[in-house]
């Protein structure tokens, strides 16, 4: 019998090794205090004009530096621009490059921006981020190139020498230096992409570093991957990790049983899990930047172009409730078009700071929506309302919809609401399509300040699903991206409070909350800077303490 | 034998070819698109649509995609991993499904078959009542509620094994996975082991082979199991198709970088080429299986081979 068993786990053991052995060992290990960091999703591009979504912007920023990056606060400071002048009009920035090398010593120039900025306009390349260069960015001619209508080399972008980038903008831009640490913007070297071809960003020899760590061992859409430090980085001293080992993990339960067991310095939680670990002085919530609203269509639905009905169901709506017994994971209810954390002002103050500046039209008052729902229904001419709502198949968004559904019927009576429940690529295409009646959905800054919002509500943004039109909103805010204003900011920082006021006494968007990531980070490690805008997580500061 | 394995070759191919017209279709049906993300314009996506030939007549598309993949090429990812050829993300990700999914039917098919045996052998003993309850529990508990206790005690509790997959401690980690997904398999095999053996047993070519004077193991190896085989097989063969395309949710749990969790990610993502190419994949495994099954049971039954000999 002894026999037969061992027989038995020999078998079992040389099947296993069979069918395992075309699966190969590649990573090495790295040298130094090694973070450990936890991501939900997989890199999607490595290519910095291709990517669009949060992991591979951190990533790609983890191994590459461009001309400005956030300091701890998220203001932008010089990387690669050793220096820059701004000229007096505001049309003309010109960089000065320091001395920096990529990671095949070739060094840095200003010919690898003209080429990555050109990649970024290309219609061949389709960067679905291109509108960073030409309707934010406000480059001369990256409309046009966009559009087909003009070559690429008339980007107003020029290497006038090696070390010395020079960019002309159609309109000042008082953000676009905080534009320059949005990956989009980061340097390719041309000789090395064009030897890489269409493998380019796919494998760690087909990219190049010029930052602070190096990418050592990466497949695409790789569940983990790892990153030692670049000894050649030009800041190499203020870089303590010996490196970053990346780990995709999608159930919840395993990511903080692997936090719990010391395999994660890093990991997020979600909202079910947090009475589990509130209490843990590791615990942390931190802002993701993300406003998510309900959008209703007055295009479409004329009950929704009643102002006293969309009034009535913003105000039903009990925020706090929402983040406070629904998400749990620090969410913050939000009562303003442009959510908290992100834009800083001239004077230094957050632009959404006072949640109370609008409270007049949205807040949670149920008596006072009664009042506006009744009002609405007479002037319709109806006694009862059915409206459907779209809202992503996630699971948070399904548990604010349910929310939303059980708070607006039983505040307003006779209003029924159904919630279509789609896959989040279907929402948004019916969403764009104009084929919805209330959608939940959200919104991500893409620069910090506080036009990434208010741009949408402009007549005929292809974000304004609900086609709302104002003139005189339209008026303010063209004034504050091409005219006057652009010079002056603090007459323009005035004048979006005017515009977002407008866009809430109509109602046009019924926020809810802004998002924030509920997490466990290591007491061990310190530094790991955190910020709503492009790049979520930078590890330049990070220092872990090996006992 | 000849002519019935080409002509099974055939009506084999013609089947693949049929399925990957009616994906083409399917992926049309799906809703969304790849490039439906809110910040993308609709200039831009047409660009996109433009770049990628989604602009095409669907029967266009589908005739270049078809001449594409003769030629070998799976086209790229729209959006898992933007651009990466398909061939490439497969490639990395079969193996290491195909080994924890072999190591699975492996472990299920031996414990499933001593199971069943003991059963049949010990026919309404105590040890029957346990192999019965221990296929009923494989059976029915879902393979993720496996992994879970698995990954809670030997992970977690007990520290034996890593909870994550990790090509850095292949083995190791390949252990609970490979468990979580036995499960299954081990107990169909151990149910339809015992039944048929237990038919097989109550036949009356066994009363003569005993009669003859055949004991012990070679009774019950060489004429029992033998023919209790045939249906195993055939329960088997989808099993191993099953697993070695990666679980969806076994692959989740433990963060295994397999093609059950791209799958699940490129339909989520309405990443068309990835979904093609994976389901286009997972027939011809299931149908080349299913070639091989029919083939070995001639092997098995002789009277088979003579009848398809016949045709």
């Amino acid at each position: 019998m002894k026999k037969r068993k061992a027989m038995l786990s020999i078998t079992l053991a040389a099947a296993m090794m069979l069918s395992m052995g075309s699966v190969q060992v590649s990573a090495e290990e790295a040298e130094g205090a090694v973070l450990n960091v936890m991501i939900e999703t997989a890199v999607e591009s490595l290519d910095p004009q291709q990517a669009t979504d949060g992991t591979s912007f951190e990533v790609i920023a983890d191994y590459t530096d461009g001309l400005m990056q956030m300091d701890s606060d998220g203001a932008a400071v010089e990387a690669l621009a050793e220096s820059y002048e701004i000229s007096e009009d505001g049309l003309t920035y010109t960089f000065h490059i320091r001395e920096a090398y990529w990671s095949n010593g070739v060094q840095v120039t200003a010919a690898d921006f003209v080429y990555a900025w050109q990649r970024a306009v290309d219609p061949d390349i389709a960067s679905e981020y291109a509108y960073m260069l030409s309707d934010i960015g406000q480059i001369v001619n990256a409309e046009a190139i966009i559009a087909g209508e003009m070559d690429k080399s008339e980007l107003g972008v020029t290497a006038v020498d090696d070390q010395t980038l020079e960019v002309q903008l159609n309109v000042p831009v008082s953000y676009f230096l905080s534009l320059m640490y949005f990956p989009t913007f980061y340097p390719v070297n041309q000789e090395f992409c064009e030897s890489c071809g269409d493998t380019f960003g796919t494998s760690p020899d087909t990219v190049l570093s010029n930052g602070a760590f190096i990418l050592t061992d990466y497949e695409p859409a790789a569940t983990a991957f790892e990153l030692v430090k670049n000894e050649d980085y030009w800041d190499a001293d203020r870089v303590s990790l010996g490196g970053l080992s990346y780990q995709v993990i999608q159930d919840s339960q395993q990511a903080l049983m692997s936090y719990q067991v010391g395999d994660l310095d890093i990991t997020l939680v979600n909202g079910d899990q947090v009475e589990q670990v509130e209490d843990d002085p590791e615990f942390d919530s931190i802002g993701a930047g993300y406003l998510w609203y309900v959008s209703p269509n007055m295009d479409a639905v004329p009950e929704l172009a009643n102002l006293n009905i969309r009034m009535a169901l913003t105000m039903a709506i009990d925020r706090e409730s929402i983040t406070a017994d629904v998400l749990k994971d620090g969410s913050k209810a939000t009562y303003t078009a442009v959510p908290m954390d992100f834009a800083t002002g001239p004077d230094g103050s957050d632009y959404a700071e006072d949640q109370t500046r609008y409270s007049d039209v949205c807040t949670y008052d149920a008596t006072l929506a009664a009042e506006y729902w009744q009002a609405g229904l007479e002037e319709l001419g109806i006694s009862e309302l059915t409206l459907d709502m779209v809202v992503d198949s996630d699971d948070a968004p399904q548990k604010v919809a349910a929310v939303l559904k059980e708070q607006w019927e039983t505040t307003l009576p006779g209003l029924t609401i159904n919630l279509v429940v789609e896959p989040k690529k279907q929402r948004v295409q019916d969403m764009q399509d104009g084929n919805f009646e209330l959608g939940l959905t959200r919104w991500g800054p893409d620069y910090a300040d506080p036009m990434t919002y208010l741009g949408m509500w402009v007549t005929g943004n292809s974000n304004n699903y609900g086609l709302w039109s104002n003139e005189e909103y339209d008026a303010i805010i063209e004034e504050c991206t091409t005219g006057d204003l652009c010079t002056d900011a603090e007459a323009r920082w005035a004048a979006l409070y005017d515009a977002e006021a407008i866009a809430m006494q109509e109602a046009v968007i019924f926020p809810l909350y802004t998002q924030c990531n509920a997490q466990m980070v290591s007491s061990s490690v310190t530094g790991i800077e955190f910020h709503a805008v492009a790049l979520n997580r930078v590890y330049k500061n990070t220092v872990k303490t090996v006992e | 034998m000849k002519k019935y394995t080409l002509k099974r070759i055939l009506t084999s191919f013609l089947t693949l070819l049929a399925i990957l017209f009616v994906l083409f279709l399917l992926m049309q049906l799906m809703p969304g698109s790849p490039f439906n993300d809110e910040k993308l314009s609709s200039d831009q996506r047409e660009l996109l649509y433009a770049k990628y030939g989604l602009d095409q007549p669907v029967i266009v598309q589908f005739f270049r995609y078809a001449a594409n993949m003769l030629r070998g090429d799976l086209g790229v990812s729209y959006n898992i991993s933007k651009n990466t050829p398909i061939s490439q993300l497969i490639q990395t990700r079969l193996p290491i499904s195909i080994g924890i999914g072999g190591a699975a039917v492996t472990i299920g098919a031996i414990v499933g078959l001593l199971l069943g045996l003991l059963a049949a052998l010990k026919h309404d003993t105590i040890w029957d009542s346990l192999a019965t309850i221990i296929s009923v529990i494989g059976v029915s508990v879902p393979s993720y509620v496996f992994a879970l206790a698995l990954s809670y005690y030997f992970g977690f509790k007990l520290r034996w094994f890593p909870m994550l997959f990790s090509t850095k401690t292949l083995y190791a980690s390949s252990v609970l996975p490979s468990i979580s997904l036995s499960m299954f398999t081990m107990a169909s095999i151990a149910r339809f082991t015992r039944s048929e053996m237990l038919e097989v047993l109550g036949s009356e070519y066994m009363l003569l082979a005993e009669s003859k004077g055949i004991s012990g193991s070679a009774l019950i190896f060489r004429h029992a199991l033998r023919n209790a085989l045939i249906p195993i097989i055939t329960v088997l063969a989808p099993l191993v198709v099953d697993l070695m395309t990666g679980s969806l949710v076994v692959e989740k749990i433990f963060a295994i970088p397999g093609v059950g969790s791209l799958l699940v990610n490129a339909i989520q993502s309405n990443d068309y080429n990835v979904v093609i190419a994976l389901s286009f994949i997972y027939s011809a495994l299931y149908i080349g299986i299913m070639l091989v099954v029919d083939i070995l049971y001639g092997v098995i039954d002789p009277r088979i081979r003579l009848a398809k000999e016949g045709d």
